[in-house]
C-alpha cells in the first residue's frame, strides 16, 4: 500500500503538522514542544462537543527504583487531587464538579495519566486548574496520611480478584533486579509504610512531575491555534528539572521458574505462563512477530483455542500477548482451567503449540487476516475523543509521540511468515519460561 | 424504447415494494451520522429474565448467549469466529430482566461480509448440543465460583435485588440459579427462541454511517423471524418492606461488601425522576468524587475505595464509570453501594452511610448543594453517550420508557427548570430510611448480628491523625441506631446463594 505522509514544519511557530493521507491513524494532529520541554499534541475531531484532556506523565511503577518505595507512582496519582494554594482540594473538586467533567487518573507500569473529559467551552478553566496542580501541588502531612488508607483499600479490593494475585506473584518471581518486579499497586509492606513517607513524596513530585517528562494531549472539539496559545499561557512557567530514575536492567534469565500460589477465595485454577520478552520497538522484527504470534497461536480463532475452549471445553479462558512496555517485560499466556487435574494437560498443549510453530509456518492467508484484524481493531476503537486520546498514552510514553502508530502498522505489514518462525525460536526457550499456577480455597 | 424501459422499472419497483415489508415506524430508531467510520446495529428483543420459566431460571440469558456465541445451521461457532476475525469485530447478545439486546458493530468497509454473518446468526441459530453445554456450564461456573467467591461487590448487589424482588419475575439475577440452569434442556432454549425472538417482538435500531437501503434490507430479513406477538409484561409488585431487614452472608474474607436499599415508585421521564436525579447525584454520583458518601467515607476517612447511590439499576459498577444502557426496568430501587471496607470498620461504615441518607431525607439539599449539583449534572450527562452506539442505546431506552422526547435532552433541560423545592419535596415523598433491605457480605456474621441487635457502638481508630471535626462526627456515627428485631436479621452461607 502506498502511503504518503505530508509533514510541514512551520519553522516560525515550531509546530509540526501532520496531514494523514493513506495512513492508518485517521486523524490529523499537530505537535509543539514548549521551551520548558513540555510536548503538546492536538487532535481536533468533528461531530463532538467534548474535549478529552490527557496529561501523560512518563513515570509509572517502573520508575520506583528505590528500596521500600514501590507503589509510589500510583499513590502519588491520588495525591494530585489534593489541590494547590490557589485551588485547594475542595475548591478544585467543586470546580471540576461544576464543569460536569468526567475526571480521573490511572497508573500503570510505565506511566501515570490524568484525564478529564468536558464541554468544549470549559477548555480554559481546565487548562488553568490542571497546569496549576502540575506546578504548585500542595498537601498537608495529614492529607497525605489519610490517602494512604485509601490505597490500602484499593489493594484489598484488588486482592479479591485471583488475577491480581497471579500478576503479583508472576512479577515478583520473573524479575530479580528490574522494577517490574513489583506491581503498580506495590508490595504490601511498602503500602503499609506509605504514611511515613511524606518527605519522600515531595521529592518524588520534584523529580518526576516536570514538563520534559510529560506530554499534554488534547483531543476533540478544539481549535488548534487557540489551544496552543492557551497551552503557552498556562504551562510555559512550569520549570524543567526532571531527574531520571536509576533502574537496574534485568539480568538474562538462565533457568525456568515455577511457583504454585494460593488464593484465599474460591476460583477456577489459573495457569499463567510468561516468557521473557522485549520492549516495544517497531524496529525489532522479533518483537513485532511475537505480537502477531500471540494472536495466531492463542487467539479466538487459533487451533488451540478451538480445541481447549470450544471443543474439549477444558479451559474457560485463554489469551496471550506480547506486552507493549518501555523495558523488556513478558510474553504472557493466560488461562483459566476448569478442572485442576487438567492443568498439566493444558500446559502440555500450550507447549505443543509453541513447538509446532517453531518448525511450521503460519499460512500467508491467516497472516494477512491477522494484519487486517489489527488495523480494523485499531480503527474501530477510535470512535470518540476519549477513546482516541485513551489509546495514545502508552505509545507516547514509549516513543515520546504518536508517529510510532503509523510506523508500527507499516512495519507489521512488512513482516513475513518466516519472521514469525524466527521469533518463536528466539523467545520460547525453556530457560526464559516462568509459570504461575494459582489455586483457590477448597 | 426509453418509455418502455421506464415502464419496466415502474413495475419492477412496484413488485419490490409488494414483497418488501413496510417498516413499522414504532419499532425502528435510527441515528444516521455520515462521518462515522462504523455502523452499529442494536436489536432490542422484548424479553428478559423475568420471562424465565419457574425452575428454569437463566433461560433468557442462556438463549441469548447461544444466539451470539453459538453456531448457525450453516456454520459452526468456530467457523463464524474465523470469518469475524479479520473484521476485528463480533456481536453480542445480553439479557437483563426486561430487555435482550442483540448488537453488532462493523467498520463501513466491511459491511457486506458482516451483514451476512449478523443476520444469519439471528435467523438461523443451530442450537447445537456442544454450544449449549459449553455456554450452560459457563453460566453455572459464573454463579458457583465467580459471583460467589471472587466478586464481592456484585455479590452484595445481587443479593439485595433478589431480596427486594423475591417472589416476582425480577426475583432472580439474569444469570439464573444453579438448579434452574441444570434443569434447562436444549428443547427449552429452542422453544424460548421461537416464542420470544419473533418477528413482532423487537425494536430495530441503527446508528452511524448506514444507508436507507440497509435499513430496508435488515427489516425485510428480520421479518423472516418466527411468527409471534409483542411480549406484554406487567410491573412486578414487590412485598412491602417493614423496618430494617438484614441479610448477612458469611464469607471468608478480610473485607466486607455492603449494599442497602428499597423499591421506589418513579421512573425516568417524570419530572420527579429528574428532581431525584439531582438529590441522588449529590448523595452518591457513581464513581465520582463529587459523591457526598464518597467524601464522608473515603475522602475524609480513607475507609475504602468509593461509596455511591443509585435510582436506576447499574450492573457491573466496578467496571464502568458511566451509566449503562439497555438494562431498563419497570421497577427500580434506591440503592447505596459501599465498596469493600475492612471487616473491623463494617458497621461504622454502614452507620456513616445510613446516617447520611437520614440527613438527606430529614433536611433535604441546601441551596448551594442544589445549585452545584444541577450545574454538574447538566454538563456531566454529555458523557453518558459518547459515541453512536451509546446514543442508540439511549434512544432504545426511550422506547422502553415510552418517552416522546429524548431522555438525555430532557435531562439537560430539566437542570434549568427544576427548583430546590421540587427536589426536597421529591426526597420527602420517595426516599426514606425506616424500611430497608440491608446486605453485608462478610466474615463473622454472628458477631455482626449481635452488634446490630444490641446496637453496640462501633468505635473507630485511624492509622493517622484526623481533623477535630472528624472525631466529633465519629462520636455520632459510632452510636447511630441500626438495631432491629432478631427475626429481621438473617444469616446465610455464601454456598446457599443462587441455588
Amino acid at each position: 500500500m502506498k502511503k504518503i505522509l505530508l509533514t510541514l514544519i512551520l519553522l516560525s511557530t515550531g509546530i509540526t503538522f501532520s496531514q494523514n493521507t493513506n495512513k492508518v491513524f485517521p486523524y490529523n494532529y499537530s505537535e509543539k514542544v514548549l521551551s520548558n520541554g513540555l510536548k503538546v499534541i492536538l487532535i481536533p475531531m468533528e461531530n463532538t462537543d467534548i474535549v478529552a484532556y490527557f496529561t501523560v506523565v512518563r513515570t509509572g511503577s517502573r520508575d520506583e527504583w528505590e528500596e521500600g518505595k514501590s507503589g509510589f507512582a500510583h499513590f502519588f496519582e491520588h495525591m494530585m487531587f489534593r489541590g494547590t494554594e490557589r485551588f485547594p482540594g475542595n475548591v478544585y473538586d467543586s470546580i471540576v464538579t461544576s464543569l460536569g467533567a468526567d475526571a480521573n487518573a490511572y497508573t500503570s507500569l510505565d506511566l501515570t495519566v490524568y484525564h478529564m473529559k468536558f464541554a468544549s467551552e470549559d477548555l480554559e478553566t481546565v487548562m488553568d486548574i490542571e497546569s496549576d496542580r502540575f506546578r504548585n501541588l500542595k498537601y498537608s502531612k495529614e492529607e497525605f496520611q489519610t490517602e494512604s488508607g485509601a490505597i490500602y483499600g484499593e489493594y484489598r479490593k484488588g486482592r479479591t480478584s485471583p488475577w491480581s494475585v497471579a500478576f503479583e506473584s508472576m512479577q515478583n518471581m520473573a524479575f530479580d533486579k528490574h522494577t517490574y518486579k513489583h506491581t503498580t499497586i506495590g508490595f504490601e509492606k511498602d503500602i503499609k509504610d506509605m504514611p511515613n513517607l511524606y518527605d519522600y513524596s515531595l521529592s518524588f513530585y520534584k523529580r518526576y512531575y516536570r514538563p520534559e517528562n510529560c506530554v499534554l494531549l488534547v483531543v476533540g472539539a478544539i481549535d488548534n491555534e487557540k489551544t496552543f496559545r492557551l497551552a503557552e499561557k498556562y504551562y510555559s512557567e512550569w520549570k524543567s528539572g526532571y531527574v531520571s530514575p536509576k533502574i537496574d536492567s534485568e539480568p538474562v534469565q538462565t533457568s525456568s521458574r515455577k511457583e504454585e500460589v494460593g488464593y484465599e477465595g474460591r476460583t477456577l485454577p489459573l495457569l499463567y505462563i510468561g516468557y521473557k520478552g522485549e520492549k516495544f520497538d517497531v524496529n525489532n522484527k522479533n518483537y513485532l512477530a511475537a505480537r502477531a504470534f500471540a494472536n495466531i497461536a492463542f487467539g479466538e480463532t487459533s487451533e488451540l483455542y478451538k480445541k481447549l475452549v470450544l471443543k474439549e471445553q477444558k479451559v474457560q479462558y485463554l489469551m496471550a500477548n506480547m506486552t507493549s512496555t518501555r523495558d523488556p517485560y513478558l510474553f504472557q499466556i493466560m488461562s483459566m482451567v476448569k478442572d485442576e487435574n487438567d492443568i498439566n494437560y493444558v500446559s502440555e498443549e500450550i507447549n505443543k503449540t509453541i513447538e509446532y510453530y517453531k518448525k511450521n509456518k503460519v499460512s500467508e492467508e491467516l497472516f494477512n487476516k491477522l494484519l487486517m484484524r489489527e488495523k480494523y481493531s485499531f480503527l474501530m476503537s477510535l470512535d470518540n475523543p476519549a477513546n482516541v486520546a485513551g489509546i495514545l498514552p502508552q505509545y507516547i510514553t514509549i516513543s515520546g509521540g504518536i508517529n510510532v502508530i503509523d510506523e508500527y502498522f507499516s512495519k507489521m505489514e512488512k513482516l513475513t511468515v518466516d519472521d514469525i518462525n524466527n521469533a518463536v525460536n528466539y523467545y520460547f526457550t525453556p530457560e526464559k519460561m516462568n509459570q504461575i499456577i494459582l489455586k483457590g480455597a477448597k | 424504447m426509453k418509455r418502455y424501459f421506464s415502464l419496466v422499472l415502474f413495475f419492477a419497483l412496484l413488485l419490490l415494494s409488494n414483497i418488501s415489508q413496510a417498516i413499522d415506524k414504532e419499532r425502528f430508531v435510527g441515528i444516521q451520522v455520515k462521518s462515522d467510520p462504523s455502523i452499529v446495529v442494536k436489536i432490542w428483543f422484548n424479553v428478559g429474565s423475568q420471562n424465565d420459566h419457574v425452575g428454569k431460571e437463566g433461560l433468557a440469558n442462556l438463549t441469548s448467549a447461544l444466539l451470539s456465541e453459538g453456531g448457525t445451521i450453516e456454520k459452526t461457532y468456530s467457523q463464524i469466529l474465523e470469518e469475524l476475525y479479520p473484521l476485528a469485530t463480533g456481536y453480542s447478545a445480553s439479557s437483563s430482566v426486561e430487555m435482550t439486546i442483540f448488537s453488532g458493530r462493523t467498520h463501513t468497509d466491511n459491511i457486506s461480509t458482516y451483514y451476512k454473518l449478523f443476520v444469519d446468526q439471528i435467523l438461523n441459530p443451530a442450537f447445537r448440543e456442544e454450544d449449549f453445554n459449553r455456554l450452560k456450564q459457563n453460566q453455572i461456573t459464573y454463579l458457583e465460583t465467580t459471583l460467589r467467591y471472587s466478586s464481592d461487590e456484585e455479590l452484595g448487589k445481587a443479593v439485595l435485588y433478589n431480596k427486594i424482588f423475591n417472589g416476582t419475575g425480577y426475583g432472580h439475577i439474569t444469570e439464573g440459579t444453579i438448579s434452574g440452569l441444570k434443569n434447562i434442556t436444549l428443547e427449552d432454549v429452542r422453544n424460548f427462541y421461537k416464542k420470544y425472538f419473533n418477528k413482532n417482538n423487537f425494536v430495530l435500531g441503527l446508528s452511524g454511517n448506514y444507508s436507507d437501503e440497509l435499513v430496508n434490507k435488515l427489516w425485510n430479513d428480520l421479518s423472516k423471524l418466527p411468527e409471534g406477538e409483542w411480549n406484554k409484561t406487567e410491573k412486578p409488585v414487590t412485598k412491602k418492606i417493614e423496618g430494617l431487614n438484614y441479610t448477612l452472608v458469611e464469607k471468608k474474607a478480610n473485607a466486607s461488601a455492603i449494599s442497602f436499599g428499597f423499591p421506589i415508585d418513579f421512573l425516568r421521564g417524570s419530572r420527579e425522576w429528574y428532581a431525584l436525579a439531582i438529590a441522588n447525584s449529590w448523595l452518591g454520583e457513581h464513581r465520582n468524587s463529587s459523591s457526598h458518601l464518597y467524601q464522608v467515607i473515603r475522602e475524609a476517612r480513607g475507609l475504602n475505595y468509593g461509596d455511591y447511590s443509585y435510582i436506576e439499576n447499574f450492573p457491573n459498577g466496578g467496571r464502568y464509570s458511566m451509566p449503562p444502557q439497555n438494562v431498563a426496568r419497570k421497577s427500580q430501587i434506591f440503592e447505596v453501594w459501599i465498596r469493600p471496607v475492612p471487616n473491623e470498620t463494617r458497621l461504622f461504615s454502614f452507620r456513616a452511610a445510613f446516617r447520611e441518607l437520614k440527613k438527606l431525607v430529614d433536611n433535604g439539599l441546601s441551596k448551594d448543594e442544589f445549585e452545584l449539583t444541577k450545574k454538574f449534572l447538566k454538563k456531566y450527562v454529555l458523557h453518558y453517550a459518547k459515541n453512536s452506539a451509546e446514543k442508540l442505546g439511549y434512544v432504545l431506552d426511550d422506547k422502553f420508557y415510552r418517552l416522546k422526547n429524548s431522555h438525555l435532552i430532557a435531562f439537560r433541560k430539566m437542570m434549568d427548570e427544576i427548583t430546590l423545592d421540587e427536589v426536597n419535596n421529591a426526597i420527602k415523598k420517595h426516599l426514606q430510611y425506616k424500611n430497608m433491605e440491608i446486605v453485608f457480605i462478610t466474615d463473622g456474621t454472628e458477631k455482626l448480628r449481635n452488634d446490630i441487635l444490641e446496637d453496640n457502638p462501633s468505635p473507630i481508630t485511624y492509622p493517622t491523625s484526623k481533623p477535630e471535626t472528624i472525631y466529633q462526627e465519629d462520636k455520632d456515627i459510632m452510636i447511630f441506631p441500626v438495631s432491629t428485631s432478631a427475626e429481621k436479621i438473617k444469616i446465610m452461607k455464601v454456598e446457599e446463594l443462587f441455588n
